[in-house]
């Protein structure tokens, strides 16, 4: 499943490719939502670990826009709820991520991103 | 039966590795649903919050634990079989869980620093060892096993429970008396379909013996230049701790806690 918690952390791996290679940028996308459960403290200990303002670009690349450009020192319900839903309830079904970087694609199926890369490009 | 071992090691491992997989993932999948004890203990003493990484999750049954704490843990699941996963998709959706496709070699990088990760690797050194044909050059074969473990062991914060194939002549033996042996540890094994017991894949293993798989770990923590034992009590240094390790059913494990001064 290629949720924005997911895409969070990946990097291209490309042989050569270690700068300017995260975010990876969204194209062609299909999104599905599902509701998933609540969980205020796995969030607030998941928070620590993100990298936001790629979480925020991310997210309104893929018409988001409920997150602010900094993180707020106030972490309330409302915005609790706004991040739960933009982590773990917006799915990316079908699409192909793209490195900044070097340009190289990585096509999302059927819910399953394929971080595969042909023998000549392993560094 | 095999091919030449002069054929190129990555035809090698798609045909006997790789093609296996994803041709027996249905029936390969449904043979494997019960979690391992030591895998599930190791998962179950982690703290909430913590970030998971299933290296050859398979079928994906670790990915849900632990069971009495759903969503407290999210695990990413990495295999290499396409097929395997579009079964832990299925099998596990409601886990706060993912999926992707990743070589054994062509993982992706974990981008963001400062990250906490336990790792089950299950299948990764095995697979490992398995790129190259059996009767190359062993040397070459075992030094390319510890840049997974040492790409895995970066973290400071890292806990990992490594588990691989048993070595042949004990219990493993005796399920598969038809195993065809070549180099030692590097056999073959039937994979016979339920519902076609016409069709048979010969499905490559490396077997590991006593002490191999700690052997790469200590190699992997020298190659990081990373200190070997308990935490030390002062200086900065960074190490790793063979918490503990041994043989349980078929399968050797070993579990390491990074730690830092």
């Amino acid at each position: 499943m290629v949720r924005l918690i997911t895409h969070n952390l990946l990097a291209c791996h490309v042989k050569g490719c270690t700068s300017n290679n995260f975010p990876l940028e969204f194209k062609d996308v299909q999104v599905v939502l599902r509701e998933s459960e609540f969980n205020p403290d796995f969030l607030r200990g998941f928070i620590p670990k993100l990298e936001w303002p790629a979480l925020v670009g991310a997210a309104r690349e893929l018409g988001d826009t409920s997150l602010p450009d900094q993180l707020p020192e106030m972490l309330d319900d409302d915005f609790l709820k706004a991040l739960h839903h933009v982590l773990l309830e917006i799915h990316v079904e079908e699409g192909i991520m793209i490195c900044p970087n070097c340009k190289h694609n990585y096509p999302v199926s059927n819910g399953i991103p394929n971080m595969l890369l042909a023998e000549h490009e392993i560094g | 039966m095999a091919p030449a071992a002069t054929d190129a090691p990555e035809s090698y491992e798609e045909t006997h590795v790789h093609d296996v997989y994803d041709a027996i993932a249905s029936h390969f999948s449904s043979t494997r649903y019960k979690p391992w004890p030591i895998i599930a203990a190791f998962l179950a003493n982690l703290q909430d919050g913590w970030v998971g990484l299933d290296s050859g999750t398979g079928n994906g049954k670790y990915l849900p634990l632990p069971l009495d704490r759903p969503g407290r843990q999210w695990t990413i699941g990495l295999d290499r079989s396409r097929n395997l996963l579009e079964i832990a998709r299925t099998c596990w959706r409601s886990g706060r869980a993912a999926r992707s496709r990743v070589g054994r070699r062509s993982r992706p990088r974990l981008a963001t620093r400062s990250f906490r990760v336990i790792m089950c690797a299950r299948t990764g050194l095995r697979n490992l060892n398995s790129y190259d044909p059996p009767s190359s050059d062993t040397r070459k074969t075992k030094t390319r096993s510890p840049a997974l473990v040492g790409r895995r062991l970066s973290r400071t914060r890292t806990r990992a429970d490594i588990c691989v194939g048993d070595a042949p002549g004990r219990a493993f033996k005796a399920k598969h008396p038809h195993e065809l042996e070549r180099d030692g540890q590097d056999v073959f094994v039937p994979w016979v379909l339920a519902e076609d017991s016409t069709q048979v894949f010969n499905r490559y293993y490396h077997m590991f013996d006593d002490g191999e798989l700690a052997a790469l770990v200590s190699v992997a923590a020298e190659e990081l230049g990373l200190v070997i034992g308990p935490a030390a009590a002062e200086g900065s240094l960074k190490g790793v701790e063979i918490v503990q390790g041994g043989w349980e059913r078929s399968n050797h494990f070993v579990e390491l806690r990074r730690w830092q001064t």
